[in-house]
């Protein structure tokens, strides 16, 4: 059964149809890339199936659940977590801080359960450990958020991502603003996700970038799907080539 | 050391000198002080809500005036004890709030502050409509006090060998009283915003998104802290017509006061509880001390200088010194304490 299916997923702006029709799936632990120029309607999908925007129609099926109409924080807590286009953090909050927010449960009442354990381990496997005397022992970074160069901001949102224990991660654009460097250590991360058995949704404008991450691609262009398939078959794709073009090579 | 313990250090010396200063005060300066300790229960309990989750509040009186006036009406028509409508005060200021709060945290920003604004200008022509039953802008007396005979009786035995009267002893007790109720508030604020709870309002503040992404209900948090808040200042509220012996129109309803919690709060630093406490003393504390200083004599000349010409600018001056405050130290006293603390001592552990 497929980890999350988007049945004709249809959202306008006004008169602008942002997402048209939409289907496709993700099969568990598969990373699926979900590629487009700027503007596609790639980000607009994640905030359809995060509950941040309602479709003008079309279903969302999570675990063979519907969750069209759930709010945020309740799809978060069925296992679905996103990585912010731009990052979202918690600015006067120190790295450490940031990502046990996510480790909190979201009861008011219940008896405490130690966010720590939780909250290292999130930074641990995503790099955000402070250099320590003792090797074996991570420690969060203790700094503002705002001191984090561009790929250190995307390790926190990772984290804070992964803190949620998601079944399934959304990750938007996480290669954009970063250098060269950068892109190889998060692609790496990734990677290393993905090897954990972590299932994943890579949104791209770049498809050469994401080629040798995913298992499978859906292309969008104008809210459309125009390609499906392997990342082999979509660069073989005329329409896609096309797209590609004239997309200024996306 | 953790926040939670500096914070709760910063509070216990704060508490130990208001409580040791009673008997040293003049009559006139234990009254100000014993409202001074009440609107700091109000301060902190606008704080809660307003101070950590930024949505900010400024018809926070409402919450005092729907207590107030539950408490003191009950009590003067239904003749109800203090211990019956104490409670029912607080209960129908969390039932108001909530009521308030499901439609009004859909809104944003200034949204939200104005509909709150509404709320206290709507109760206090309702008050004035109903003035023969509330006493209007008036008030209405009668109201059992809360340091009532009996009680007073018994100590004055006690008292008497110290040479305290009756009223003196009287004014003692409601000041004492207050004191019990702003360190409980206090206490108990502390620990609900350095808590798992206060993290989470806090990080409200600061990115709702990025909270409601990491799977918490930000409606829900913001329901529950705007219930506290309202129970904080409704039980403030509800007591402070059994001291006053009536329900005042001005002390319930005054959007002076509505305000002045903003101020206290901010002049302390936001969402720092321990910080709303002392902006509450300096703003119910800081005209009085003008008025004293008024009173003064420079050596300056033959005669001295009398310095009576600040008594006519005293409220002036109090304004202007706040808006310097809020210039200069825009964070608010307990950060800027924090920084220069974190600074000479090394860091302070968060959390
Ligand atoms: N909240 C919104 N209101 C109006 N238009 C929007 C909104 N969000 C996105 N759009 C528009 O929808 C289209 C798709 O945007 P987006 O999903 O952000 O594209 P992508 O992420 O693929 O670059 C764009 O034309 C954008 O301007
Ligand atoms: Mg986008």
């Amino acid at each position: 059964m497929a980890l999350l299916r988007v049945e004709n997923l249809r959202k306008s702006f006004g008169g602008l149809m942002a997402v048209k029709d939409l289907s496709f799936h993700v099969e568990p632990q598969e990373i699926l890339g979900l590629i487009g120029p700027n503007g596609a309607g790639k980000s607009t999908v994640f905030n359809l199936i995060m509950g941040i925007l309602k479709p003008d129609r079309g279903q969302i099926f999570f675990k063979g659940q519907e969750i069209t109409h759930w709010p945020t924080y309740k799809i978060v807590n069925a296992g679905i977590a996103r990585v912010f286009q731009i990052a979202q953090y918690f600015p006067r909050k120190t790295v450490y801080e940031n990502v046990e927010i996510s480790a909190i449960p979201n009861e008011i009442f219940t008896r405490a359960i130690d966010p720590t354990p939780k909250t290292l381990q999130s930074c641990e496997r995503t790099g955000l450990c402070e250099h320590s005397s003792d090797e074996n022992r991570c420690i969060c970074r203790q700094e503002l958020p705002g001191m984090l160069p561009q790929g250190g901001l995307r390790r926190l949102e990772l984290a804070r991502a992964i803190g949620t224990d998601p079944e399934l991660l959304l990750l938007d654009e996480p290669f954009a603003g970063l250098s060269h460097a950068e892109v190889d250590e998060i692609s790496h991360l990734i990677a290393s996700l993905r090897d954990e058995g972590q299932t994943i949704i890579l949104v791209d404008h770049n498809m050469r970038g994401v080629m040798r991450l995913v298992d499978r691609i859906v292309v969008l262009c104008f809210g459309e799907k125009i390609a499906e398939g392997t990342p082999e078959e979509v660069a073989r794709n005329p329409q896609v080539q096309e797209a590609y073009l004239a997309g200024g090579g996306f | 050391m953790s926040l939670r313990t500096l914070k709760f250090v910063l509070l216990g010396l704060t508490v130990i000198v208001a409580g040791a200063v009673g008997p040293f005060l003049p009559s006139k300066w234990m009254t100000t002080l014993m409202y001074a300790q009440l609107f700091a229960v109000y301060a902190m309990g606008w704080d809660i809500l307003s101070g950590m989750t930024g949505q900010i509040s400024f018809g926070h009186i409402f919450f005092v005036a729907v207590s107030g006036y539950t408490a003191g009406l009950l009590n003067l028509y239904l003749k109800w004890p203090i211990w019956a409508t104490v409670p029912t005060g607080v209960s129908m200021a969390v039932l108001a709030g909530l009521l308030f709060s499901v439609p009004a945290l859909r809104l944003r920003g200034p949204y939200f502050s104005l509909v709150t604004l509404i709320l206290p200008l709507a109760a206090a022509r309702l008050v004035i409509i109903l003035a023969d039953w509330t006493g209007g802008e008036l008030g209405k007396f009668g109201v059992t006090p809360l340091c009532q005979d009996s009680l007073l009786n018994t100590l004055e035995g006690l008292l008497s060998r110290l040479h305290i009267d009756s009223f003196r002893l009287y004014q003692y007790c409601n000041y004492y009283f207050f004191w019990v109720l702003m360190t409980a508030v206090g206490v108990g604020l502390v620990w609900l915003s350095t808590s798992r709870i206060g993290k989470i309002l806090e990080a409200i503040r600061e990115n709702e998104e990025a909270v409601e992404a990491a799977g918490i209900n930000v409606a829900k948090y913001k329901i529950f802290a705007f219930a506290v808040s309202a129970s904080v200042v409704g039980l403030g509220g509800a007591l402070s017509v059994h001291t006053n012996e009536a329900v005042f129109f001005n002390s319930l309803l005054s959007l002076t006061s509505s305000i002045e919690m903003i101020v206290a709060s901010v002049i302390g630093g936001m969402g720092t509880i321990v910080g709303a406490l002392w902006g509450g003393f300096l703003v119910r504390g800081g005209e009085q001390l003008i008025r004293e200083i008024a009173q003064w004599k420079l050596p300056i000349g033959a005669e001295g200088l009398a310095l009576s010409f600040l008594e006519r600018w005293a409220t002036f001056i109090f304004f202007a010194l706040l808006l310097v405050l809020l210039f200069f130290a825009r964070q608010g006293l307990l950060p800027l304490l924090m920084g220069l603390f974190r600074q000479r001592r090394g860091e302070i552990r968060r959390g």
